[in-house]
C-alpha cells in the first residue's frame, strides 16, 4: 500500500509535500466537481421552472387543462373547508364578558326569569352580579 | 486561632500568587493578549459578537484557580481513546460543560442552521456560474494545506484544520478542528474570526492589483427572478446530492440547508425568526466563551500558534488571489459581462466579503453595485468551504 494512503487515513502521522500535494490535487477536484454538479442541477431547476411558465404563455389551453385538474385535485379540500365552517357554527357562541354562565330556563319567559333573578337578588340583599342563577323551572301546582 | 498563618494560606490559594507559580507567567500573558482582544473587539469592533465572547473565555480559564476549565480533560492521554462526559459533568468546570456544545460538533452546526436561515440563495440561483467563483476560492485552502504540511511542523489533521482557515468560515474551522486537532482549536478559531474581521483591509490590494481598470469597471446586468419553489427546492436538493458524497459533513451543511429550508418554506416563519435571532445568539455565546476558554497559556503560547497564525493569514490571501484568477477567466469567457470582483467573494464570510467587492467596484464606477452579483459567490463560498471540510474529514477523521 503507497504511503500516501497511509498518511491519509491517519492523522497524528505527519505528511510529506508530495502526498499533501496530491490530496489537495484531489481535494480541489472534488469541490469543483460537487459545486459544478451543484450548479447543473441548479440551472436544469431554473430551465425546468422557466419552461413550464413559458409553455403555458404560449399555449394557453394546456394552462386551462392544469388549472381544472388542479381544481379537480382540491374538490376534496373545499368539502373538508365546507366541514369545517359547519364546525365552527355549531361551536357555543363566545360568553359575554362578566358573566358566570348561562342560565337554563325550563318552561320559563325570559321576562318572567329576570324578574324572579331580582327579586332574589333584592330578598337576599345581595348585588345581581354576585349571584348565579343555573336555572329556573316553573312548577305546575 | 493565627490571623497570620490564615492570611498566609489566602495569599498561597489567590490566583496572585499562582501568578509566579511554575508556567503562572503563562497564564499572565494570556490575560494581557485577552485584554487586547477585548480592546479589537470593542474599540475596533472586529467580529465583536464572537471575539468579545472568546477573549472573555480566554481570560477566565486563565485565571490561576478558577478551576473552570480542565484541557486534560478534552486533550490528555486519556482523552485519546475517548472523552469521558459524566466525568466532565461530574467534576469539570463551568467552561468545560459549555466546552461539550463544541466538542460534540453542536455549536457549529446550530450556529450554521442561523446563519441558513438568515442567508439569502437567490443571487446564487439565479447566476449559477457564481458556484464556480465558490469553488475557486476553495483553492487557498489546499494551498495552506500543502504549506503547513512543508513546514514539518504539524501532523495531516493539524495541517487540515489549519488549511480551513482559508475558508474564511468560523463554525467550520471549529467543526473541523474539533475533531482533527482539538488541542489546536483556540489558535485556529481565533485566527480565523480575527481575518474575517480584517477582510476589508486585507483584500482590497489583491483584488487592485490583479485587475486592470477596464476589468474593475465592468458592469453585471440583472440576473433571471428565482421563484419561491426554486429556493424550496434548492436546500433539499444540496443536502441530498452534498450529503451522499461526502457524508462526513452532512450535520453541518444539513443544519444550513435546514435553517434555510426555514426561512424560504413560508410556513416556519416562527421557527426562522427563532433560529435567526433567539438560538443563534444564545449559541454565539457559548460557543465564544468555550473556545476561548481552550487557549491556556500552556498550549496556546507555542511556536506553532506563531505559525497557524501566518498560515491563516497567508490561506486569507490564496483564497482571495485564487477567486479572482477565476474571476478573470469567467470575464474572459463571459466577453466581459462578469465583474471578476466577485471573484473575491468566493471565501465565504457573508456577507463582508462581497460587501468589499461591491465598495471596490463602486471606487471605478459610481453606478456599479455589485453587491447582489457578490453575494452569489459569497454564498457559494460558505457550501464550497464544507465541501472541503467534508473532504478532510473523510480523509483524516477516520
Amino acid at each position: 500500500m503507497s504511503g500516501f494512503i497511509l498518511c491519509a487515513l491517519d492523522k497524528e502521522a505527519k505528511l510529506g509535500v508530495v502526498d499533501a500535494l496530491l490530496l489537495a490535487i484531489i481535494g480541489i477536484a472534488i469541490v469543483f466537481v460537487v459545486l459544478i454538479a451543484l450548479m447543473l442541477l441548479v440551472s436544469l431547476v431554473g430551465k425546468i421552472f422557466d419552461g413550464s411558465e413559458k409553455l403555458q404563455a404560449e399555449h394557453p389551453e394546456w394552462g386551462e387543462k392544469i388549472a381544472s385538474f388542479k381544481a379537480k385535485l382540491m374538490f376534496w379540500k373545499k368539502e373538508e373547508q365546507e366541514e369545517e365552517e359547519v364546525s365552527v357554527e355549531e361551536t357555543p357562541k363566545e360568553l359575554a364578558k362578566g358573566t358566570c354562565g348561562e342560565l337554563t330556563l325550563v318552561n320559563c319567559e325570559e321576562r318572567d326569569a329576570a324578574m324572579i333573578m331580582a327579586i332574589v337578588a333584592d330578598s337576599l340583599n345581595t348585588p345581581l352580579n354576585e349571584l348565579r342563577f343555573k336555572s329556573i323551572k316553573r312548577v305546575e301546582g | 486561632m493565627n490571623i497570620g498563618e490564615i492570611l498566609k494560606n489566602l495569599w498561597n490559594d489567590s490566583g496572585y500568587n499562582l501568578f509566579g507559580v511554575g508556567d503562572g507567567w503563562k497564564s499572565l500573558l494570556m490575560i494581557i493578549i485577552a485584554l487586547f482582544f477585548l480592546y479589537l473587539g470593542i474599540k475596533k469592533k472586529f467580529e465583536p459578537l464572537l471575539l468579545v465572547g472568546i477573549a472573555f473565555g480566554m481570560l477566565l480559564t486563565n485565571l490561576p484557580g478558577g478551576e473552570m476549565y480542565h484541557p486534560e480533560m478534552w486533550t490528555g492521554a486519556d482523552a485519546v481513546k475517548g472523552v469521558n462526559y459524566l466525568d466532565v459533568l461530574q467534576h469539570g468546570g463551568l467552561l468545560d460543560i459549555l466546552y461539550i456544545g463544541v466538542k460534540t460538533g453542536v455549536y457549529p452546526c446550530l450556529i450554521f442552521m442561523g446563519v441558513g436561515a438568515m442567508t439569502d440563495f437567490g443571487p446564487m440561483l439565479s447566476r449559477p456560474s457564481s458556484l464556480i467563483l465558490g469553488a475557486a476560492a476553495q483553492g487557498g485552502i489546499y494551498l495552506v494545506f500543502i504549506l503547513a504540511a512543508a513546514t514539518g511542523a504539524f501532523t495531516g489533521g493539524e495541517a487540515a484544520s489549519i488549511s480551513i482557515i482559508a475558508g474564511a468560515d468560523g463554525p467550520t474551522a471549529i467543526f473541523l478542528t474539533k475533531t482533527l486537532a482539538p488541542q489546536l482549536l483556540a489558535p485556529i478559531a481565533v485566527a480565523a474570526y480575527s481575518y474575517m474581521a480584517l477582510i476589508p483591509l486585507l483584500q482590497p490590494p489583491f483584488m487592485k492589483m490583479l485587475t486592470t481598470k477596464k476589468e474593475r469597471m465592468a458592469v453585471m446586468t440583472a440576473t433571471r427572478t428565482v421563484s419561491k419553489k426554486e429556493k424550496i427546492i434548492f436546500p433539499i436538493l444540496v443536502t441530498i446530492v452534498v450529503s451522499l458524497l461526502l457524508p462526513s459533513v452532512a450535520p453541518l451543511l444539513g443544519c444550513l440547508m435546514f435553517g434555510n429550508l426555514l426561512k424560504e418554506c413560508g410556513v416556519t416563519e416562527r421557527l426562522s425568526d427563532t433560529a435567526q435571532n433567539a438560538l443563534m445568539n444564545i449559541v454565539t455565546l457559548f460557543l465564544g466563551i468555550s473556545v476561548g476558554a481552550t487557549a491556556v497559556g500552556a498550549t496556546f503560547l507555542t511556536t506553532k500558534t506563531l505559525l497557524i497564525i501566518v498560515l491563516g493569514l497567508a490561506g486569507f490571501v490564496l483564497a482571495t488571489i485564487c477567486g479572482l484568477l477565476i474571476g478573470k477567466l469567467l470575464y474572459v469567457i463571459s466577453k466581459g459581462k462578469i465583474n471578476p470582483l466577485i471573484g473575491s467573494a468566493g471565501v465565504s464570510a457573508v456577507p463582508m466579503a462581497a460587501r468589499v467587492s461591491n465598495t471596490v467596484g463602486l471606487q471605478y464606477n459610481k453606478s456599479n453595485y455589485l453587491l447582489m452579483h457578490a453575494m452569489g459567490p459569497n454564498v457559494a463560498g460558505v457550501i464550497g468551504s464544507a465541501v472541503a471540510a467534508g473532504f478532510l474529514l473523510a480523509v483524516f477523521g477516520a
